[in-house]
């Protein structure tokens, strides 16, 4: 119990030697790493590192071949259920529900996760500031850029106030405008007491917004720290050189 | 539960706002009220037809007082005649320059063989330009004329041999008033009316609406769930703090909302085309008319046929979630909904055309392992038998079957099962299609 209540401080995610494969196939290898509280958490690597196998796992969606995986203190197999209200997850390719308006698909999510009506209406009213969108709140999705449907899907996962939001390629996609939007959400999110983990292979969003990130490679982690004490330890001036520098050791 | 209220609000609006659903509804009562005009307009026009002078071209060979008589009552009759000296050859084509509808030779020996009381040979040749209602209208009405201008003769005839004797008794000496008996109660109607009532009514109008609900609520829960993969949906539904349960509940409740929408559109377009048809002729039409003189069912039965349609949407329901969630898109979905349209289908036309007992022993297991048969033959059976037996073993057996496919829809909506049976399903599709190409 004094652990639980003691990791639900500090720490909101504890992987330890995570194993997923899929037939033949391994994804993730002997995958080790912790997100603590206030953490913007960066999963940095290449197309089909298994960056996004982590998130899925971390988001209930799959399950783990071995190893554990914990959301503050919570297993993620057998606990699913109670994880589920604790983090909210972001797809890479997550779409929208093309004949509902935005607004209306925010108050529907905002009912699944709140019991009161004033919660419901300040998460909706939450949404809708942050998502920009003025008053194309109101019209159907389907009449949405892929900008707007992305901000949307921020807004939706910030809005539930999540212990730990789970962002795949948050900004995949955006123009600089959108993407610059959407790191400002994630930073006010952080500011409001959440914490956040993300998926990205843009290694200079990641240089500038994450606290804390590990390098993953063929479904194995090669190395984790602070931007600043990575560049440091590989002699690089950019995240992208440390990278490189790495996978040549 | 308490997520289950705004998902089933997603799933109705989602699906109600859909074009590839909307549409599919409303057809029904746009359609049937179209098909029901058209066939009033041609039966009218049929009439229509009937009604006016016909144009026949006669060739008396007999000459006689007797034939012109005959010609003349044919006048008398509605027939605009032309009496023509010419040769069959040449008749004909003279019949066809005139606009005539029909030729008729009367022979020679008519006034004869009047006067032996024997039978008199008049051929005729209809003259066919279009092939439609209205010719057929026509033809059937220098039949009609014929007909009674043998009766006429006949009347005439018998007069002559007996003066005192009325010629209809002489011809139908039996007087016969039918009435029908059902569940031991006298019906004041021939067999034929009662019959006719029961196979319109519960024989094939509410199977076909039970049927086109199943087919719809079945299709639409697999475009809701395919459409979830296909946008992207799904995955993010799936991480949502709500059972795998309530999601599924939510997909078959709005699908068979929806889809119980479509069947009320359905049953009032097929409404709308027996009026349309029926009134633009002249003719009332009334469901029950009839039936109204039996005692009704008990209110057992409509439980029980409530029960087993309940059942039987469940089911179906249920079996388009799997489809929909197995289907990478909906493209899937839709060619996967044709292999479940065959099981569902064939035991629909079985109990709508047919008796299920009479059934070769391989068809009648094939009608008792579908739930949606139950409600149809319940249907169809509520007036003569309140409660089939079939359909009393059936509800347990449908609330099994429906189980056994609710749980198995559940397992199934997890994205670790989902990714590789779609992956397998896709593979699949994919190899035939490059056998198809190759061959």
């Amino acid at each position: 119990m004094a652990e639980r209540i003691r990791m639900a401080n500090d720490r909101i995610v504890e992987i330890n030697s995570l194993v997923k494969r899929f037939g033949e196939l391994t994804a993730l290898d002997e995958v080790s790493f912790n997100v603590n509280k206030g953490e913007i958490f960066g999963l940095i690597g290449p197309n089909a590192a298994g960056k996004t196998t982590t998130l899925r796992i971390l988001a209930t969606l799959l399950l783990p071949t071995s190893g554990r995986v914990r959301i503050l203190g919570y297993d993620v197999v057998e606990e699913a259920s109670k994880v589920r209200r604790l983090i909210s997850y972001l797809a890479e390719d997550a779409g929208t529900y093309r004949n509902l308006a935005g607004y209306e698909y925010l108050s529907i999510v905002a009912r699944i996760y709140f019991r009161s009506k004033r919660d419901i209406e300040e998460a909706v009213e939450e949404a809708v500031r942050i998502s920009g969108l003025g008053d194309r709140i109101m019209d159907k999705m389907k009449t949405y850029s892929k900008g707007m449907k992305r901000r949307i899907q921020v807004a939706r996962a910030l809005m539930t106030r999540p212990k730990i939001a789970i962002l795949d390629e948050p900004t995949a996609g955006l123009d600089v405008f959108h993407a610059q939007h959407v790191r400002d959400l994630i930073k006010r999110h952080i500011s409001n007491g959440g914490s956040l983990i993300l998926s990205s292979h843009n290694m200079l969003e990641v240089e500038h917004l994450c606290t804390r990130l590990a390098f993953i490679h063929k479904g194995r982690i090669i190395t984790e720290g602070e931007p600043e004490e990575i560049k440091v330890m590989y002699g690089a001036s950019n995240l992208e050189e440390a990278f490189l520098e790495v996978l040549k050791r | 539960m308490r997520g289950l209220r705004p998902l089933v609000e997603k799933e109705v609006k989602n699906l109600l706002r859909d074009p590839r659903i909307y549409i599919g509804l409303i057809i029904p009562i746009i359609m049937f009220p179209i098909i029901g005009f058209v066939i009033s307009m041609t039966t009218s026009q049929a009439m229509e037809a009937a009604r006016e002078k016909i144009k026949v071209t006669i060739i008396d060979e007999d000459g006689t007082e007797a034939s012109e008589r005959f010609i003349s009552l044919l006048s008398d009759s509605g027939l605009n005649v032309t009496v023509s000296a010419k040769s069959l050859d040449e008749a004909i084509k003279s019949a066809d320059k005139l606009g005539s509808k029909a030729l008729l030779v009367i022979h020679r020996g008519f006034e004869e063989s009047l006067k032996r009381f024997g039978r008199v040979n008049i051929e005729i040749y209809s003259v066919i330009r279009s092939v439609g209602f209205k010719s057929m209208g026509v033809q059937a009405a220098v039949s009609n004329v014929l007909k009674r201008t043998s009766e006429i003769l006949s009347s005439t005839l018998i007069s002559r041999v007996a003066p005192d004797v009325d010629p209809e008794v002489l011809r139908n000496p039996l007087n016969v008033t039918e009435y029908s008996v059902v569940k031991g109660k006298i019906v004041h109607a021939p067999s034929g009316s009662i019959f006719g009532q029961l196979m319109i009514g519960h024989g094939v109008l509410v199977p076909m609406i039970l049927f086109v609900l199943s087919m719809t609520v079945t299709q639409i829960a697999a475009t809701a769930t395919a459409v979830e993969n296909e946008e992207k949906t799904l995955e993010t539904l799936l991480t949502f703090p709500v059972s795998r349960y309530d999601i599924l509940l939510a997909k078959l409740l709005g699908s068979s909302v929806v889809a119980a929408l479509g069947g009320v559109i359905f049953a009032a377009g097929f409404v709308l085309y027996f009026q349309t048809c029926f009134s633009g002729i002249g003719l009332e039409f009334g469901v029950g008319g009839l039936l109204t003189e039996l005692p009704p069912p008990p209110s057992l039965s409509y439980a029980i046929l409530i029960v087993s349609l309940i059942l039987a949407i469940l089911f179906v329901t249920s079996l388009g979630v799997v489809i929909g969630a197995l289907s990478s898109d909906v493209r899937i979905a839709s060619s996967l909904l044709s292999v479940i349209t065959i099981p569902v289908l064939l035991p629909s036309l079985l109990i709508v055309y047919g008796s299920v007992d009479s059934l070769p022993l391989a068809l009648r297991i094939l009608v008792y392992a579908m739930p949606t048969s139950y409600p149809m033959i319940m249907a169809k059976e509520i007036i003569l038998t309140p409660m089939p037996m079939q359909v009393i073993y059936g509800i347990p057996y449908s609330a099994a079957l429906t189980l056994i496919v609710l749980y198995a829809a559940s397992k199934i909506l997890t994205p670790e099962k989902l990714l590789t049976l779609q992956y397998k399903i896709k593979l699949r599709r994919m190899k035939k299609e490059r056998r198809w190409e190759l061959e």
